[in-house]
């Protein structure tokens, strides 16, 4: 289906030259990609990494859940400070830790 | 201690109501600084897509994009002062407005202040609702609108309200796959909405063309049911969808569950500042009392867009506009009252569109009724239905004095996640109005800031102590 | 109206909660009430220091049963306000400072705190996680914390087994002295008692108006915060000589900053609204004594209100004057010395010598007040 009707575009003039465009980073400690477009939050979940953390009492595994900086469940360490990581975009060189986030 | 120089006017929030409110006031010659966390206007609704253009792009064809592309432009042509990457952490006086922005803490006063600081979204919950994979509906639109990304490659979207076709859709065109479409809503309660959504065709025409797409796919519509659980180890991997009421279970192989049962207006400074709020159903919640021209019961102090009652973008920027102007007219200055009473002629039309919607997107009691007691209701703090049980049970009345009995509300989202829902099984539990039940006391910060970039570089002789106390 | 009460007290904060608690235990029929929830208002919003340092020197003999006393509450209470007792430091980082504590430390000293001086090296040594600059500091190893906001939970268990009739959510308006007694006058009821306490806080000072005794009561409204959980950064409570910080990390992470930051409130209107530019002062002596803690985030900042007489000691004994009524708080680092005053309190009511002196309130009262 084509045409100005469609919904969402997938070829939309709005991501031309940004999807596929990557940045290297390490996520902790292990060197990989990430798209570089969009949130280190939604780069991480299309890299397959949807676990982020461990609920306090619980230790159960815990993801991005709201996408708008509101339910700080993906607060993780980036570049040794803890960030809500829907509210940052990926940047060459950036260093994740999900490990030892409280 | 020296007090930030005074802006005419600050608007806190730079979606569509915030936004319009900033023009609106600029236009007439004050001095308007407009703050946002996010790093361009459009707030959630209208978010800038990233990209590495600028922003002055052409108009597009899909309406939220061109609505927002719209906004930036214009603003970025208005004499509004844009402090973008701000997060606004506390409000006091009259009015002065603490921030965390790009360059460390900043603080800013101004004589009036606008806020239009938009809505969070309310999920009920169920088993396994906190799984990795489980998302918002806002967060899917988020992720397909301003990321061009997929919330998955096999996707229940389930909850109420009309973004659940919006979802679907997006995520069709996207190239995912929609398992199914789990709508608390009847079919026949749809149906009844009709006419009132009929009032605005724009509207109508562009809901036609998501039921078309998810048509097309022949995807199932489960109307009248929830999701009963969420299963998987580390990530959502299937879901149970079952009819409210009972009957017959349905089980869904996925790898993204998108929910969502409507919107909370975000309360957090009106509560903060003490203002006089309601519990207005229809409008997703608590919402500040407000004149006509959005002023609340503190001078000087406006409350505009779904922050103040969910009725979305549209009469959003109809309020933003109405309270620019009468923050004008508040300081003396000339304004355009014909352009006034058209702004308030829209605002009475626009009513019956926003209500009907909100009637579908309404919280009801029946939400919470049956919650299983070892379902997980604050999420932060991994407090289960069983201990707010207990918690009641030991004689907590109210939902402050049930926060020092569970810690409910003292994590991180401070609330926001699991405000709504609490309330409501407060008010049920204990056969209270919303009222007697309260909301959490407003108290500073009003989101979570670094203390490192709160107290920046400094040096121990400088910080002010006041006088010690007596031996 | 039923048989009146062996005694009435009014305020359920932690002083009206222990001398309810053990009256009822010496045998007395006891009635509680108070206007909200027990232990909201200070008593459940306080930074839950237990500490001899912050302690004012005459009450040091106070303090130090107090401590002894919350070391022990499950014998006493019965239930958990998450009690730790551990060392703690209190912090001298410039020369002022540093006489300051010299002298401070040395009068509790004196009067019985197990306080030495130690230098910034042997701090470091009980403390690892301080930075640097400390001169000098005063080292207690029999300092602790408790968590404030599961005292009300506490305290109603304990309450409810010993058989007192508790009435929350119930504010008095007044209180009628009878030929034998008292009527304490509700909203929709009055209730008749032999003995009544005042124990409202800083609400202390209408209270006594009802009997027509006026008792000056400042109202401190001070600010503290609480972090997000973060790694183990410290181990102590940490306080600076000047009294302007108390710090100390819960075992599940947070992190609670204190020191008496005024905010903006009153009676009325309670803690009503913190000032900004105070908290991020509170917060940058809170880093520069532990600087691990720029990596938490702030949670939430809040302000409880504070009861202080005109010469900051306790206002613990008889009202003056009036046979049969006491008046119970104020007592300055209430929640540390609180619960032993208001005991030693109800030893006096059930008939019995106190082990210590009361503060009767005599002193802060004009001649012509404190006669009948």
């Amino acid at each position: 289906m084509t045409g100005s009707s469609e919904p969402f575009s997938e070829h939309g003039n709005w991501v031309k030259g940004m999807v596929g465009v990557t940045v290297s980073v390490t996520v902790d400690g292990e060197a990989m990609r990430l798209g570089a477009h969009g949130s280190v939050a939604g780069a991480l979940l299309e890299a397959g990494i949807r676990r982020l953390r461990a609920s306090p009492r619980d230790g159960a595994p815990r993801g991005a859940f709201c996408f708008m900086g509101a339910c700080q469940e993906c607060a993780i360490f980036i570049d040794g400070r803890l960030v809500q990581a829907c509210l940052v975009a990926p940047r060459e060189g950036m260093s994740i830790a999900l490990a030892g986030v409280p | 201690m020296n007090e930030p120089r005074k802006h005419d006017l600050i608007v806190i929030g730079a979606g569509p109501a915030g936004a319009h409110a900033a023009m609106a006031a600029a236009g007439c010659g004050l001095d308007v600084l407009l703050l946002d966390e996010q790093p361009a206007a459009g707030g959630q609704i209208w978010r800038r897509p990233s990209s590495s253009r600028v922003d002055n792009q052409p108009v597009r064809t899909q309406p939220d994009l061109a609505h927002g592309d719209a906004l930036r432009i214009a603003l970025a042509a208005s004499s509004v002062t844009c402090a973008f990457g701000h997060r606004v952490w506390s409000v006091s006086d009259r009015y002065r407005v603490d921030t965390l922005g790009p360059d460390g803490a900043a603080a800013f006063g101004a004589r009036q202040l606008v806020v239009a600081a938009g809505a969070h979204e309310r999920i009920i919950p169920f088993g396994g609702w906190t799984l990795p994979g489980v998302m918002g509906l806002a967060a899917a639109t988020i992720l397909l609108k301003a990321e061009a990304r997929l919330p998955g490659q096999k996707v229940v979207v389930a909850g109420r309200g009309p973004l659940l076709a919006a979802v679907a859709a997006g995520v069709i065109a996207k190239g995912g796959e929609v398992v199914a479409i789990v709508d608390r809503t009847p079919q026949r309660e749809w149906l009844a909405s009709v006419p009132a959504l009929a009032s605005q065709p724009g509207q109508l025409k562009q809901g036609a063309a998501w039921m078309l797409a998810i048509a097309l796919r022949r995807v199932p519509i489960l109307f009248g049911h929830r999701i009963q659980e969420a299963l998987g180890t580390d990530s959502v991997s299937r879901v149970v969808a079952e009819p409210i009421g009972g009957g017959a279970r349905r089980l869904l192989d996925c790898d993204a569950l998108v929910v969502g049962d409507g919107l909370v207006p975000g309360g957090d400074i009106a509560r903060l500042l003490r203002i006089a709020m309601r519990h207005d159903r229809r409008r997703g919640g608590w919402v500040p009392v407000v004149s006509d021209l959005f002023e609340s019961d503190r001078a000087g102090l406006y409350c505009v867009g779904d922050g103040a009652g969910v009725r979305g973008a549209a009469m959003a920027t109809i309020s933003g506009e109405i309270a620019g102007l009468a923050v004008v007219a508040r300081l003396g200055r000339a304004f355009d009252a014909q352009r006034m009473s058209g702004l308030k002629q829209r605002w009475r039309k626009g009513q019956r569109f926003s209500d009907a919607v909100a009637e579908v997107m309404a919280p009801r009691p029946a939400d919470v009724a049956d919650l299983r007691h070892d379902t997980v209701i604050c999420r932060c703090e991994d407090v289960r239905l069983g201990e707010i049980d207990g918690a009641l049970a030991a004689g907590a009345v109210d939902i402050n004095q049930l926060k020092h009995f569970t810690r409910c509300g003292m994590g991180p989202c401070q609330g926001r996640m699991c405000g709504a829902i609490i309330e409501e099984l407060l008010a049920a539990r204990l056969e209270k109005t919303r009222e007697a039940v309260g909301q959490w006391t407003g108290r500073p910060p009003l989101r979570p800031v670094s203390l490192g970039d709160l107290v920046g570089e400094f040096s121990y002789g400088d910080i002010p102590v006041p006088e010690p106390a007596p031996l | 109206m039923s048989a009146p009460y062996d005694l009435c007290v009014v305020g359920g904060g932690i002083h009206g909660c222990t001398v309810a608690l053990f009256a009822a235990r010496g045998g007395m029929r006891v009635a509680l009430v108070e206007r909200g929830s027990l232990c909201r208002e200070a008593s459940g919003v306080n930074a839950g220091t237990l500490t001899m340092q912050m302690t004012r020197v005459a009450l040091i003999p106070y303090a130090m049963r107090a401590h002894a006393m919350w070391a022990s509450a499950s014998d006493w209470l019965g239930h958990d306000v998450g009690v730790v007792v551990c060392d703690g430091l209190s912090l001298a980082f410039t020369e002022q400072e540093a006489a300051l504590l010299t002298e401070r430390a040395g009068k509790r000293r004196e009067a019985g705190a197990p306080i030495e001086l130690v230098d910034g090296t042997a701090a470091r040594r009980v403390e690892p996680g301080l930075g640097p600059g400390v001169m000098l500091a005063g080292h207690c190893r029999v300092d602790g914390y408790a968590n404030a906001y599961l005292t009300g939970l506490a305290y109603r268990r304990a309450l409810l087994a010993a058989g007192v009739d508790i009435l929350e959510q119930t504010p008095a308006s007044g209180v009628r002295r009878l030929s034998a007694g008292f009527e304490v006058v509700m909203a929709a009821t009055t209730l008749g008692c032999r003995r009544i306490v005042l124990a409202g806080g800083v609400w202390i000072e209408p209270m006594l108006a009802w009997l027509d005794i006026a008792l000056p009561i400042k109202v401190l409204v001070n600010q503290l915060a609480v972090t997000e959980r973060l790694r183990p950064v410290m181990r102590t409570v940490i306080g600076i000589a000047s009294g302007l910080l108390s710090l100390k990390q819960y075992a599940h992470g947070t992190t609670v900053i204190g020191g008496g930051w005024q905010a903006r409130g009153d009676r009325e209107r309670g803690g009503a609204e913190l000032m900004p530019d105070r908290l991020i002062g509170n917060i940058r002596l809170a880093c520069h004594a532990i600087p691990a803690l720029r990596d938490a985030r702030l949670a939430r900042a809040w302000a409880g209100l504070e009861a202080e007489t005109a010469d900051a000691l306790p206002a613990v004994g008889p009202v003056p004057g009036i046979a049969d009524a006491y008046v119970c708080g104020s007592v300055h680092s209430g929640y540390t010395s609180g619960p032993y005053l208001a005991r030693l309190l109800a030893e006096r009511i059930l008939g019995r010598q106190p082990e210590l002196p009361l503060f009767p309130i005599d002193r802060l009262l004009k001649p012509a007040e404190s006669t009948a």
